[in-house]
């Protein structure tokens, strides 16, 4: 019985302590507080204060429920091994309720082709600088200010995690929309996600617009424009397939009796087709197979336990008996 | 802090050298039974390797599964390579338990049997080769590349059945285990 104490001890003596450390892998992008900054790494209180220089920007003016986009930029990037990189859009720097759905912003797309406030990005070796850009419907008429923080690990792990907030917030001021200003429909949803090798065909809705503009380029690429067909206040263009999985973005140019307008660049990321399985269909079958193949096996060697006898020197059967 | 990755490596490694073990050891125990080019001295040796090697590679099996789970990236079981990986080790173990619990039942007499020696050999040298085709599996995914990659085995594709089917296998091997330990205690 002893020797099973000690299985038992050594066992969770193995496995505990990776169950309880930080997440070297990442939590995945997703929407999460700033709590989560410290929160994902065990003990907020743990925290270090990153090296990294964090800046957000946004325009100064919006007008309620269109699209305007935000972006954070950190330099002098310090990270894992894993190069993993966490980027949090924040409405404050409370620590919980403080994501930019909390105060009103509904997030569209990130540049990363997520839809949530925090984007967890794999930053190259040698590297030193990167940009994360959110494409975010206004809230209600008011000032809002916008936060950018980071968090990451250390080269070797060895130290605390460590956690990077934006110096100054970006003050946005949303205002009413004038009455003629050539926008988008507000129920208009860009498109954040499609499959490789597919073509994108964006049907775009807008309101008090007389003339449309699209281009498209890859990220840091140049623009192309594209055909735009027109519906009344719809308009549909197609954006080109990619062959690997990457990110297009693209913007119009808004013309009518109102000032023109230019759209935020939206992302379009391509991802290979999703794979899916019924995952409780695929336990039942493990477990299964297990008893099948165990039961199987002992059917064919059954029938001769009483034929012969041990060998003198059965280690095996005094251990198991044992 | 060790992290699950790096555990990961140690398990299957574990695992994975404890079959290896086994694997040699049940194909030696099966030559020596037949008496090809091994005798009865070699055959009470490795027949004790073998399943002790097969015990304790049982034993690191669900370090390694837990380690693997924790440190492969994403949420749940959504690539093909994973849930072959999960087949192909339920199978195993089911297989090694199958043998050890037959060798456990019928001591070494079971390799003087004309049938019964060639089961076992070729059940532990099943059970090791399903876990050798799950590490084969691991490599695959982790790294694009493996050592069997010159079989072309069909990594993407599983052979998932549907629910029914699969409680239909597991009451009937249930009813087959319970039978037969009715029968022996008879």
């Amino acid at each position: 019985m002893n020797r099973v104490y000690v299985l038992v001890m050594v066992t969770m003596l193995l496995v505990l302590p990776s169950m309880g450390s930080a997440n070297p892998n990442g939590v995945g992008s997703g929407s999460f507080d700033a709590q989560c900054g410290g929160a994902c790494h065990g003990d907020a209180d743990m925290n270090r204060s990153s090296a990294a220089t964090v800046e957000v920007s946004a325009p100064d003016i919006a007008y309620e429920g269109l699209l305007t986009s935000v972006s954070i930029t950190v330099t002098n990037i310090e990270t894992t091994t894993s190069g993993l990189l966490g980027f949090f859009l924040l409405s404050d720097l409370s620590g919980a309720g403080d994501t930019p759905s909390d105060a009103g912003w509904t997030i569209v797309s990130n540049s990363e082709g997520g839809t949530g406030n925090y984007v967890e990005a794999r930053i190259g070796v040698g590297q030193t600088q990167h940009t994360v850009e959110w494409t975010v419907r206004a809230p209600s008429i008011g000032e809002y200010p916008l936060y950018g923080a980071i968090h990451h690990g250390t080269e070797d792990g060895s130290e605390a995690p460590f956690f990077g907030a934006s110096a100054s917030p970006a003050v946005v001021d949303v205002r009413p929309v004038p009455e003629d200003l050539p926008r988008l429909a507000a129920d208009f949803e860009p498109p954040a996600l499609r499959t490789v090798g597919e073509a994108t065909t964006v049907m775009m809705t807008t309101a008090f617009v007389d003339d449309v503009q699209v281009e498209w380029r890859l990220p840091g690429g140049e623009a192309t424009m594209v055909t735009v067909a027109s519906d009344g206040d719809a308009w549909s263009f197609e954006l080109p397939a990619t062959l690997q999985p990457v990110a297009v973005q693209w913007r119009a140019h808004l013309g009518g009796e109102g000032p023109d307008q230019t759209t935020p660049w939206f992302t379009l990321q391509s991802e290979e087709a999703r794979w899916s399985v019924d995952e409780n269909a695929a336990y039942l079958q493990s477990l299964a197979m297990v008893l099948a193949f165990m039961a199987a096996f002992l059917s064919l060697q059954r029938g001769r336990s009483d034929e012969g006898l041990l060998t003198k020197d059965d280690v095996f059967d005094e251990e198991v008996e044992a | 802090m060790v992290s699950p990755a790096t555990l990961h490596v140690v398990s299957t490694e574990l695992a994975v050298g404890s079959f290896a073990m086994a694997g040699v050891a049940f194909l030696m125990a099966g030559m020596a039974s037949h008496g090809w080019l091994l005798g009865e001295r070699h055959l009470s040796l490795a027949d004790n390797v073998a399943h002790f090697a097969l015990a304790f590679g049982l034993l690191a099996m669900p370090l390694a599964i837990l380690t693997g789970i924790q440190s492969s990236p994403g949420e749940g079981v959504d690539h093909p390579v994973l849930i072959n990986k999960m087949l192909l080790a339920s199978s195993a173990l089911g297989l090694a338990l199958g043998v050890l619990f037959a060798r456990q039942s019928q001591g070494a007499s079971i390799w003087h049997h004309p049938t019964g020696k060639r089961w076992q050999t070729l059940g532990g040298l099943g059970a090791v080769g399903l876990v050798l085709v799950t590490a084969s599996l691991g490599g695959t995914f982790s790294r694009g590349e493996s050592l069997l990659d010159i079989f072309s085995l069909p990594y993407d594709h599983v052979p998932l059945m549907p629910m029914w089917l699969s409680a239909t296998v597991l009451v009937l091997a249930v009813a087959n285990l319970v039978l037969m330990r009715r029968g022996v205690r008879a």
